[in-house]
């Protein structure tokens, strides 16, 4: 269904160890023009071959934040109704789709399968339509940048960091989706292409981490919409040793969204060790599991999306959870 | 028979009322003037805890302001702070550090507030519907329930039975396509009379302003605002102890709404329609006064914003009905008792469901006088859909120290429920809210002194009031989205001074008044989202602001001059907002016969062309005028020389 893009492979004999770099474009969603997948479906995400983008829709709110999936066109359309279009009126190089971030304090883009623990070598950046059109007007609520004036030495950032074993990173790559803090007025841009950006220097990763800010920031927070869009994420595929990729062994987990407590089917006839995570991939609980069922409370658990996450010499296995 | 002779014995704790008198200095000194024979008026607000501060405005007063809305009757003649938008732009009020769902607005005593916001926009209201405005300020939850924490407003409508014809209009012209056309009609012969008031106002407000003086100026855009209302009362006086009113006010207000200082253009657009329906019967017993009151109201909000491609449309219906009634025991005893119940139901795209509630209220008070004493006890218990809130007493107490010295005092409990929005908008609204809820105390000390030829007053207002369950709308660690909770503690507190002196000759009228105001009025809990500190002033909410008032007559020469200071505030996006000055002249000359007279006056606003801002990025506009002419035409007049 998703169309990975191998552009690199290298054996390296000795350490049996396989590197590969995979491109996601997104396309194989195979969504018509201007249509958008935002997590209605109760899927919790979006699953590329070597990443999980989580989204949390809230069916009662008919409300989401994390990501969205969208091949929208509009360029002309200010406002939350044009929410999921990227200012380009494309994906990169023309194709049709491209993911939507949303959030309020940040999000994440977890690395499955292969990439999983690897290097992120970069993915295209873009301003969506809503932020763009906001900064350059101003609307009800954000300011235009450059404010009264147009001296005002705005900015709209995007850094990101990484979490590798549950920890954040203090490294960070900064790209700035608009930057009006140039002392020539006429320097001062807001990102309207898409644009390369090189991850590969924030090092082996777990998920990357998404944090926005903005110089329009009040103490309701930021003013300026948090969207932001990327496309061709390219990612590292590390496996340590080809000969020790298992079949995943059959693991259940209901029910799914949860409340009170989760049920784990777990097949194998050998224990395993497993881990809760949240969808910054901070871990929770660890635990051991023995064959049978299991039940776990998720009873004093927040609202929203995590992972349960296994991890032996037998290799990594992962299912996404939702607590209702 | 009531007939009852004017005498001019306000009671020294209306401290300001001696600033607002009617207008009738301009009449030779041996003139007496009979009051028509009407039913004893309780005044805007009949259920004045004792202890309270109130300012009133009547007719007279208000007649140079009936081109006007009340937020600017407010701003002007009041030391309470108008949140205004913007010209022909929304406007509401914070009162001794309240917010805008903390003053309570009631005409004829049924309560305005929309139940979606909890507020009211004043600037939907022309002063030229009401007869006459009570502000009583402080805590009054005891005895008008939800929301009257700050204070509350009063609006009257009543007849003049002595007249069976009156007949004014007032047309005014002014500065960025600004007309204004209002009528009163009053006939009636006997028992009978019929008010009909028309309103009808437009203007473009497309002035400019200056952001810096080095830079040009810019025009506000997308400002048109367009005011259309009828209200028509009917009076049936069968005897001079009953009297039947019913009142019907509609309007449609179509207002766009500008973009803001960053912002390159708007198309947003609101209209606002209501139609307000009431009846309201009185009788005057030997010892007993009957009041029932019954009022239907209909509102429909629709905000249209074709650049972002949102429409939002909500209405709201709200039935009252209240009886009550005020058994004069004694001559030093009286009991007040009522019992009111509310209805409203609302419906918005937003909501999931239509949200209905009903409100219950019996209400009691009793008040003894002792020789220079009054003393008063309030008591409510409010019931929403069944539910009991906490039971709300009141106590006030006023004495006569000296002949030159007052003094009055009152301890309140307040309340005010969630609005519908808070408690159903999605997503975010929150039915699990609990009242907004705590106490206050106030003292007030009046000195004042009487000669033949001039008066002064002075008063100091001492207010503290703890609210706790304060609703906020904040980010949840557990929700990906904004909602309502009970999360703050407020604590406001301050001082309010008021000086008055009045002289008059044969041909000078002088009133010289003045206010300050000191207000504290701090957040007490720490959060995160929105941030906000401990201790911390609340936004829009000065701490600072003073006032001064200027009246003087001679002949049929007037000129008015009112000067306010508004010290500055914290605002959402910049720390603060700097404080101002504005200034407003009125000038007017009369031309007065037997049985009609005209009145011609210019008014000149923002005087001192001051540069200022009530709310951040919305430019307020310099100097500008409106002038126009009244015409007063009536018929069976009982001025007696």
């Amino acid at each position: 269904m998703i169309r990975s893009i191998t552009t690199n492979c290298l054996l390296l004999l000795g350490f049996a160890t396989l590197t590969a770099q995979t491109t996601s474009t997104f396309e194989d969603f195979n969504l018509p023009v201007d249509t958008f997948l935002n997590g209605s479906e109760g899927s919790g995400g979006f699953a590329l071959d070597n990443a999980f983008l989580p989204n949390s829709y809230d069916q009662e709110y008919d409300s989401w934040v994390g990501w969205s999936i969208s091949t929208t066109t509009d360029t002309q359309t200010p406002g939350f109704m044009n929410q999921y279009s990227a200012i380009p009126g494309s994906g990169y190089d023309g194709s049709d789709a491209y993911a939507v971030s949303y959030h309020f304090s940040h999000n994440t883009l977890e690395l499955t399968g292969p990439a999983a623990g690897g290097v992120v070598e970069g993915c295209y950046i873009t301003n969506g339509t809503y932020p763009y059109l906001s900064m350059l007007n101003g609307d009800g609520f954000a300011k235009k940048f450059g404010g009264e004036t147009g001296d005002d030495p705005d900015f709209y950032l995007l850094t990101i960091k990484k979490y590798l074993n549950g920890e954040l990173s203090t490294d960070s790559v900064d790209f700035y989706l608009a930057d009006y803090r140039f002392e020539d007025n006429n320097q001062d841009y807001i990102v309207d292409e898409w644009t390369y950006l090189d991850l590969s220097v924030l090092g082996n990763a777990d998920s990357l981490a998404f944090f926005l800010s903005s110089s329009d920031t009040n103490q309701f927070g930021i003013n300026t919409p948090s969207y932001f869009c990327i496309d061709n994420l390219t990612t590292s595929d590390m496996v340590t040793s080809t000969t020790e990729v298992q079949p995943l062994i059959s693991l259940m987990v209901f029910p799914n969204p949860a409340k009170d407590r989760l049920t784990i089917d777990w097949e194998d006839s050998q224990p395993a060790q497993f881990a809760l995570l949240d969808s910054n991939g901070r871990r929770l609980r660890q635990f051991w599991v023995t064959s049978g069922q299991t039940q776990l409370n998720v009873q004093g658990l927040a609202r929203g999306s995590y992972f349960l996450q296994r991890i032996d010499q037998l290799g990594w296995q992962a299912v996404r959870v939702v607590k209702n | 028979m009531l007939r009852l002779i004017l005498c001019c014995s306000l009671s020294l704790l209306l401290p300001t009322r001696g600033f607002l008198q009617p207008d009738t200095t301009h009449l030779p000194t041996d003139t007496a003037i009979v009051l028509p024979q009407v039913m004893v008026e309780a005044g805007a607000l009949n259920r004045k805890l004792t202890g309270s501060r109130i300012e009133q405005w009547d007719s007279t007063t208000l007649s140079p302001l009936k081109g006007n809305h009340l937020g600017d009757l407010l701003e002007r003649e009041s030391g309470i702070f108008i949140k205004s938008y913007g010209l022909g732009s929304s406007a509401t009020t914070s009162i001794r550090g309240g917010n805008a769902g903390q003053t309570s607005v009631l005409w004829n005593g049924l309560p305005l507030q929309s139940p979606m916001l909890g507020q009211l926009d004043f600037s939907l209201l022309p002063i030229a519907f009401t007869d006459g405005i009570s502000l009583q300020y402080g805590g009054s939850t005891a005895a008008w329930g939800s929301g009257a924490i700050g204070g509350v407003i009063g609006l009257q409508n009543k007849p003049d039975f002595d007249k069976n014809l009156i007949l004014r209009t007032r047309t005014s012209v002014g500065s960025f396509g600004f007309f204004d056309q209002q009528l009163k009609l009053q006939l009636g012969q006997g028992a009978w009379r019929s008010i009909t008031r028309v309103s009808y106002q437009q203007a473009e407000n497309d002035f400019s302003y200056r952001i810096r003086p080095d830079l040009p100026s810019k025009e506000q855009s997308n400002a048109h605002v367009q005011q259309m209302g009828v209200l028509q009362e009917f009076y049936w006086r069968p005897t001079y102890q009953q009297q039947l009113s019913i009142r019907i006010w509609a309007q449609e207000n179509q207002r766009e709404i500008p973009p803001t200082t960053v912002q390159n253009q708007s198309e947003v657009f609101q209209a606002d329609a209501f139609v307000r329906s009431a009846v309201h019967w009185k009788m005057v017993g030997e010892r007993i006064t009957w009041e029932a009151r019954a009022g239907l109201f209909r509102e429909k909000l629709d905000y249209q914003d074709d650049q972002i491609l949102l429409r939002s449309f909500s209405q709201y219906w709200v039935g009252s009905t209240e009886v009550e009634g005020k058994w004069f025991i004694s001559t030093s005893q009286v009991l007040h008792f009522g019992i009111g119940h509310t209805w409203m139901q609302a419906d918005a795209d937003a909501y999931n469901r239509l949200p209905e509630q009903h409100r219950t209220a019996p209400y009691l008070a009793f008040q003894q006088s002792l020789q220079r004493w009054k003393i008063q006890a309030n008591l409510r218990q409010e019931m929403v859909d069944g539910n009991l809130i906490p039971l709300v007493p009141g106590l006030g107490i006023e004495g006569d120290i000296l002949t030159w010295l007052k003094v009055g005092a009152k301890i309140t409990r307040n309340y005010r429920l969630p609005s519908m929005n808070d408690l159903y908008w999605q997503p975010g609204g929150n039915p699990g809210l609990q009242p907004e809820r705590g106490w206050s105390q106030e003292a007030t000390l009046h000195l004042h002194q009487k000669q033949k030829k001039y008066r002064w007053r002075y008063s100091i207002t001492g207010f503290n009031r703890k609210i706790n369950n304060w609703i906020l709308w904040s980010l949840r660690d557990d929700q990906p989205f904004w909602s309502a909770n009970n999360i703050a503690r407020v604590w406001s507190r301050g001082l309010e001074q008021r000086l008055s002196w009045n002289v008059e000759t044969n041909d000078w009228q002088v009133a010289l008044s003045g206010g300050y105001d000191y207000i504290l009025s701090t957040n007490e809990v720490s959060h995160s989202n929105p941030r906000l500190e401990a201790g911390e002033q609340l936004i829009y909410t000065p701490k600072h602001q003073a006032f001064g008032k200027l009246d003087l007559h001679w002949k049929n020469l007037g000129l008015t001059y009112r000067h306010r200071f508004t010290g500055k505030v914290r605002a959402i996006n910049t720390d603060y907002l700097p404080g101002y000055q504005v200034g407003f002249l009125m000038l007017n000359y009369a031309f007065d016969f037997s049985q009609w007279n005209a009145q011609l006056f210019f008014n000149l606003e923002n005087v001192w062309n001051a540069d200022y801002r009530v709310v951040e990025r919305r430019p307020m506009p310099g100097r500008y005028f409106r002038t126009g002419i009244q015409f007063h035409f009536f018929k069976d007049n009982r001025l007696i020389h």
